[in-house]
């Protein structure tokens, strides 16, 4: 490896997300199944426009201003929501004789990991919506490094990937302040905070991460960003078709985002308007920054050549004729791991 | 494959902790082997401590065709994290005995053999009572209990209720059409397309594992158009969303056919032959010219075309190809008949243009569809000009005329020459291909001598069919043998509805049926008996109720209140097996638990869409007592023997007249003990090795394919599509390098349609389609089932749970607000002083569910969307959606006499419907 430093990242092409949740779900069943982490989902898929998990978190502050660290709010367990129990045994062995549906335990919930899914905006019939998966950026100036005071979080030379050392932390939750992604959650038996760690023990193995292998809409890349080689460098540097989240907050997102491509809005008379995407403009550059307008505009102009026809190397690159080239060097099947004795 | 050696971790003590959960024992093929269509989904399945710890995608499928994206890596959120219902709260581990009242949660414990012996008491008291059809089960797809609950019943002679007369996954319009309603196109043809119509379905939901094709078909240069009259999840990637009216489709894909038609841009010859339409029409009185007309004598269903040069042309019923004729589709013609008398004709494409020209020119639907002309316009010009795929779902067929929207769907892929090409073709359901299961079943002895008899004595039958009609291909003298198999009529769901659960009444209310006919609905249902379409069934009260993969009170439309009320208290006995607590297992006496897809060998549902036979193996121990169904089953014959015998009974009739004999059922059930392991329990693994060997032999799966082989590969893909009904209506050869498309057969080979015109049939010239004004594909509005209310209930599958299934799933319900909705628009909410989340009584005539709403823009104005497959638990009262749902059927479905509107199981019946319901909801405090 050297001394080299590199950067893992990973591509998201919103076109092809469902917001089926299997990232989550893959991320869940893997990491966050314990006591305390049981309401964390490192993974979440939102609809946007929404107020996303954890709620309202575009509105909770974190990362740089003017090459500043600026700390904002650490969202609560009550913004993120969900980790609920359910009253099964009362349902179904409590002699309730048809009183008692299957309901959370306790107070009734008003927030959770997807809980605005499939809302979205606009007015009928122009309403809107895409799914937007999220999860740690892993950024190249990590807002929570720089806030931890207990020195428990760092980030990795190696690959990039930003991590926090669970026996030094001290549970401060400086690090959630800081970021503005407020993907940082507190384990509350454990005392400390927690994030997606992008499967490390996988990428050790040479797996690619459960939500982009487990995606079953093809549509996670993952990859070293200075391998020219590679379809994230492809993306991002050469095609610059993939852009990040809110690349205003200053922390250098690794996660990045080919913007989505709605259907056209139809007209007052109920005719359709060929000019325009029905999500609008402003949104995506609210979320992604004004470089989504060259992404898309590229985007809109290849697919135009396939339309017609043609031939498009940006769409085969998307297209991913061949699954396993979207992990560019982690294609490493588990079941090939050999498994140390017990 | 060579292992890669686990890379030396730099050992820190956090760490540890997550690479500690990145480790496991054993690694095993798993799948989900459900009612997950198209599901086989290959995973691997992860075991530590002999628990298995999770699941995931294996990846593991080749390349098919160069050029177009593989399938990997099948999955979903559900299958994700299926192994949580191993282990979960609404797992059941031991078998459980009513003590309270039904529904009353008071249960005991009890051993196997009490309760088997209690069971199969009641069995036996009802084939001494009434006759062995008497114990009932309700028909269902899922894959891993189908069989031995077939086998089973087939056993004892008890009944099964068919399956898609039951549940509705009938594409009653496709049947019409086609003589068939099952083409299936392999998921990744769909990348082939360049125009994708998604119409009555909701991929981004159903179709999770292959949404992907339709992504990568859209940068490939497809059109994707989502047509719906809500903005549903479906939209989202979609070029154009068509906002249409609710239930008016037939009349916007009749303007499209319009447009093609005028503009002359319609693939003509291709309507010439795959269809019906240059058939010739008496004007006299609306039917086909036939040669029983003409001549005096032959066949009545032998039609004719108009030669320009020779004048009448009797259609080939066995070949459509027309070797460049040009058969008129236009035109006015005299025909001779026998008595000499003199008749006007005019290929049937001359009244369907009068039909639509009248009634549907953009601008005409655009009253009915409010859909702008312009787009009609658009959308018929890209139709014409490109391989055009409509994605249908099981939605369509649930509407109250759900069939005329199918044809008119069908329509415009016959005047576009839309099928039978990759990329092209409607979507419907399709299994089967697994044959040698069922030659298992069939079989009286082990072993390929017995297969291979099975299997010449199959192919016999279909020759001497063919060899009395020259006409008919395999495909056709396959599907008249089902047909005139005398299939058993009381597997009818309609008439088990009608005799015993009391729909009847609603079937007749003025208002929730099609007005617009001369006749009542029982006038008709009474000429269908009479004219002998269908024979009455028995009227025998049920007494058992066997409830293995089904979900009765769950899913039936109409309700449970409906069936609690009137079927429940004639069952003596209500048995559920299943591995977890469903709503139907809550009124239940007895409560069985059976063993997880993880915990026994099986296969996931084959179909063209995947084109694999995906293996699911035994991963670990059943949990608790649960037992697999076939060992549940074999113990329970063996009960049943064990007190015929006390009760001095060995013998018995059954409804058609068959004896059956207790002693010989134990050994019928496992072919002489060839099933049954060292110590009498059944040997499934036994039995899924010699299913796999006869596949191989009906040519189906490849030579060399073993139970060792699928145990190291996880899956093989199929190399045809046999002889079972639905498989052979695919009519097209798989080909190892390529996609795969249906109806081949069809257009390459000029194979005839398995229809009683022998072609794609646009006109219907039933006695019935005439007086109802159906001949051809028209528009006609939907009845006002359930009442009188401004608001439609809408429906459709849900995201997270297969059916009800993964429901009570603790992480899936963390991906949702965790408790059942519907989905409304802002401004009816408002209207009603609703806020999001908050608490509705949502009524109609029928009946009423108490449910949370969910507002949201992109719900259509007066619409209510209850997604299916919520578990009644979940609701207030435990009572679900269904509750408003009336049940209706269509009167057409009792049409027969007529080809292929015969009865035909799991295929042409009477269908029940329920989408746009009539309801209105108002604000309730507290649920």
């Amino acid at each position: 490896m050297g001394s080299k430093k590199r950067q893992l990242a990973m591509v998201f092409d919103l076109n092809k997300c469902i917001g089926c949740q299997t990232c989550s779900v893959a991320c869940k069943m893997l990491w966050t199944r314990d006591e305390g982490t049981d309401y964390q989902w490192w993974c979440t898929v939102n609809t946007i426009p929404g107020r996303g998990s954890p709620r309202d978190w575009e509105q909770m502050g974190g990362g740089y201003k003017d090459g500043k660290l600026s700390m904002g709010k650490a969202p609560e367990r009550s913004d993120f929501g969900g980790g609920w129990d359910f009253n099964y045994d009362e349902v179904f062995y409590g002699k309730s004789a048809e009183k008692v549906p299957l309901r959370v335990v306790g107070e009734q919930p008003d927030w959770g990991p997807n809980w605005d899914e499939d809302q979205g905006g606009g007015e009928y019939p122009n309403s809107y919506y895409y799914y937007l998966p999220r999860l740690c950026n892993h950024c190249t100036n990590p807002a929570c490094v720089e806030a931890c005071p207990s020195g428990a979080m760092y980030k990795r030379d190696q690959d990039g990937i930003v991590l926090r050392d669970e026996s030094a932390c001290q549970g401060t939750r400086k690090c959630a302040e800081a970021c503005p992604y407020k993907k940082i959650y507190f384990n509350h038996q454990r005392g400390i905070s927690q994030h997606c760690i992008m499967c490390l023990p996988r990428i050790e193995d040479g797996v690619a991460p459960a939500c982009a292998r487990q995606c079953p809409g093809r549509l996670v890349f993952v990859g070293y960003l200075d391998d020219e080689s590679g379809p994230i460098h492809k993306l991002v540097s050469e095609w610059k078709v993939a852009v990040a989240l809110h690349p205003e907050y200053g922390t250098k997102p690794n996660i990045f985002y080919v913007p989505p491509i709605g259907p056209k809005p139809i007209n007052d008379d109920g005719s359709i308007d060929e000019n325009r995407n029905r999500i609008p403009d402003e949104l995506l550059e609210q979320q992604f920054g004004p470089d989504v307008h060259q992404a898309l505009a590229t985007l809109q102009a290849e697919m135009a050549k396939t339309k017609a026809g043609g031939q498009s190397d940006l769409m085969d690159i998307l297209i991913v004729y061949e699954w396993k080239h979207l992990f560019s060097e982690f294609t490493v099947d588990p079941v090939d791991i050999e498994q140390e004795a017990n | 494959m060579a292992a890669v050696m686990k890379s030396e971790p730099v050992y820190t003590s956090w760490k540890d902790i997550y690479r500690d959960k990145w480790q496991w024992d054993e690694v095993y093929w798993g799948s989900h082997c459900v009612d997950c269509y198209p599901g086989c989904c290959p995973m691997r399945v992860y075991v530590r401590d002999g628990i298995v710890w999770r699941e995931e995608q294996s990846g593991s499928f080749d390349t098919i065709e160069e050029g177009v994206p593989d399938f990997n890596p099948m999955g979903c959120q559900k299958g994700a994290c299926w192994s949580q219902s191993l282990y979960g709260p609404d797992r059941l581990l031991y078998p459980l005995k009513r003590v309270g009242e039904r529904g009353e949660g008071k249960w005991n414990r009890v051993t196997w053999d009490e309760a088997l012996t209690d069971i199969a008491g009641s069995m036996l008291d009802a084939i001494q009572e009434y006759g062995p059809h008497t114990i009932i089960r309700e028909g269902t797809p899922e894959y891993s209990t189908v069989m031995s609950t077939v086998k089973f019943m087939a056993t004892i002679g008890a009944q099964g209720i068919d399956m898609n007369g039951s549940i509705n996954d009938f594409s009653i319009g496709l049947y019409e059409t086609f003589g068939k309603f099952s083409p299936v196109s392999s998921a990744d043809d769909w990348f082939h397309s360049e125009l994708i119509l998604i119409w009555h379905m909701n991929p981004v939901f159903t179709r999770i594992p292959f949404y992907h094709f339709i992504a990568e078909a859209r940068y490939n240069g497809a059109e994707v158009v989502n047509i719906s009259p809500d903005i549903n999840p479906s939209h989202t990637h979609a070029d154009y969303q068509v906002a249409i009216n609710g239930a008016t489709d037939a009349a916007f894909g009749l303007a499209i056919v319009q447009v093609i038609l005028e503009e002359k841009i319609a693939d003509w010859d291709f309507m010439r032959e795959q269809t019906d339409l240059g058939y010739l029409v008496r004007s006299d009185n609306g039917k086909y010219l036939r040669e029983t007309d003409v001549t005096g004598e032959g066949r009545e269903d032998q039609m004719y075309q108009w030669d320009p040069d020779s004048g009448l042309k009797k259609a080939d019923r066995g070949d459509c190809r027309l070797h460049g004729l040009q058969i008129a589709l236009q035109g006015t013609f005299e025909a001779t008949l026998a008595d000499g008398s003199k008749v006007e004709v005019r290929p049937a494409l001359e009244l369907l243009r009068d039909h639509i020209n009248a009634n549907y020119t953009p601008e005409l639907q655009q009253a009915i569809t409010g859909v702008h002309p312009d787009t009609i316009r658009m959308l018929a010009r890209k139709v014409a000009a490109k391989r055009t795929n409509i994605m249908l779902g099981y939605n369509a067929c649930k509407f109250y005329h759900g069939d005329l929207i199918e044809r008119a769907m069908c329509l415009v892929l016959a005047v576009s020459g839309n099928w039978g090409k990759q990329g092209t073709g409607i979507r419907s359901w399709a299994s089967g291909m697994h044959e040698g299961e069922e030659i298992v079943m069939a079989k009286q002895a082990p072993g390929a001598q017995a297969a291979e008899a099975i299997i010449a004595a199959r192919e016999a039958q279909f020759e001497a069919y063919k060899a009395k009609d020259p006409t008919a291909t395999t495909e056709i003298a396959i599907r008249d043998i089902t047909r005139l198999d005398n299939p058993p009529v009381a597997s009818i769901p309609a008439f088990f509805w009608r005799d015993h659960c009391g729909y009847g009444e609603r079937w007749n209310t003025p208002g929730w049926g099609d007005d617009s006919l001369p006749r009542s609905f029982d006038d008709y249902m009474n000429e269908a008996m009479s004219k002998g379409w269908w024979k009455e069934p028995p009227k025998d009260p049920p007494q058992v109720l066997i409830e293995c993969g089904g979900n009765m009170l769950r899913r039936t439309r109409g309700g449970k209140t409906a069936l609690l009320n009137t079927l429940w208290p004639k069952l003596k006995k209500i048995v559920t097996i299943d591995f977890r607590i469903s709503q139907t297992a809550l009124y239940a006496d007895y409560v069985l638990p059976a063993a997880q897809h993880y915990e026994k060998i099986g296969f996931s549902i084959p179909t063209p869409h995947v084109l694999n036979l995906n293996l699911s193996d035994q991963a670990t121990q059943p949990a608790g007592e649960a037992r697999d169904e076939w060992d549940i089953y074999l113990a329970l014959l063996k009960k049943m023997q064990e007190l015929g015998k006390e009760r001095g009974l060995t013998t018995y009739e059954s409804y058609e007249g068959d004896t059956y004999n207790l002693e010989e059922m134990v050994n019928k059930y496992t072919l002489n003990g060839y099933f049954q392991d060292e110590e009498g329990n059944f040997d499934n693994e036994k039995l899924k090795d010699e299913g796999i060997r006869d596949s191989v032999l009906c040519g189906v799966l490849p030579f060399g394919t073993t139970l060792e082989t699928l145990r190291e590969e996880g899956h093989v893909r199929f190399i045809d599509m046999g002889v079972s009904p639905m498989g052979s209506a695919q009519a097209s050869p798989i080909e190892k390098d390529k996609t795969f498309v249906p109806f081949r057969n069809h257009t390459e080979q000029g194979h005839p349609f398995p229809t009683y015109a022998r072609r794609a049939q646009f006109y219907i010239d039933h006695e019935w389609f005439l007086e109802a004004n159906e001949q051809l594909p028209t528009y006609k509005p939907n009845p006002r089932a359930g009442g009188n209310y401004p608001l439609g209930m809408t429906s459709g599958h849900n995201r997270w749970s297969i059916h009800a299934m993964n429901q009570a799933n603790e992480v899936i319900l963390g991906t949702h607000r965790g408790e059942p909705n519907i989905m409304v628009n802002p401004d009816d909410a408002s209207d009603r002083g609703v806020e999001d989340d908050g608490l509705v009584r949502v009524y109609n005539d029928v009946g009423e569910f108490i449910v949370r709403v969910k507002i949201a823009p992109n719900v259509k104005p007066g619409q209510v969307i209850s997604y299916n497959g919520w578990a009644g638990f979940q609701y207030t009262g435990w009572s679900g959606a269904n509750e408003a749902e009336p049940g209706m059927v269509k009167w057409i479905g009792f049409a027969g006499g007529y080809g292929h509107l015969n009865h035909m199981p799991n295929e042409w019946q009477p269908i029940p419907v329920s989408r746009w319901t009539r309801c209105e909801f108002e604000k309730v405090e507290n649920a």
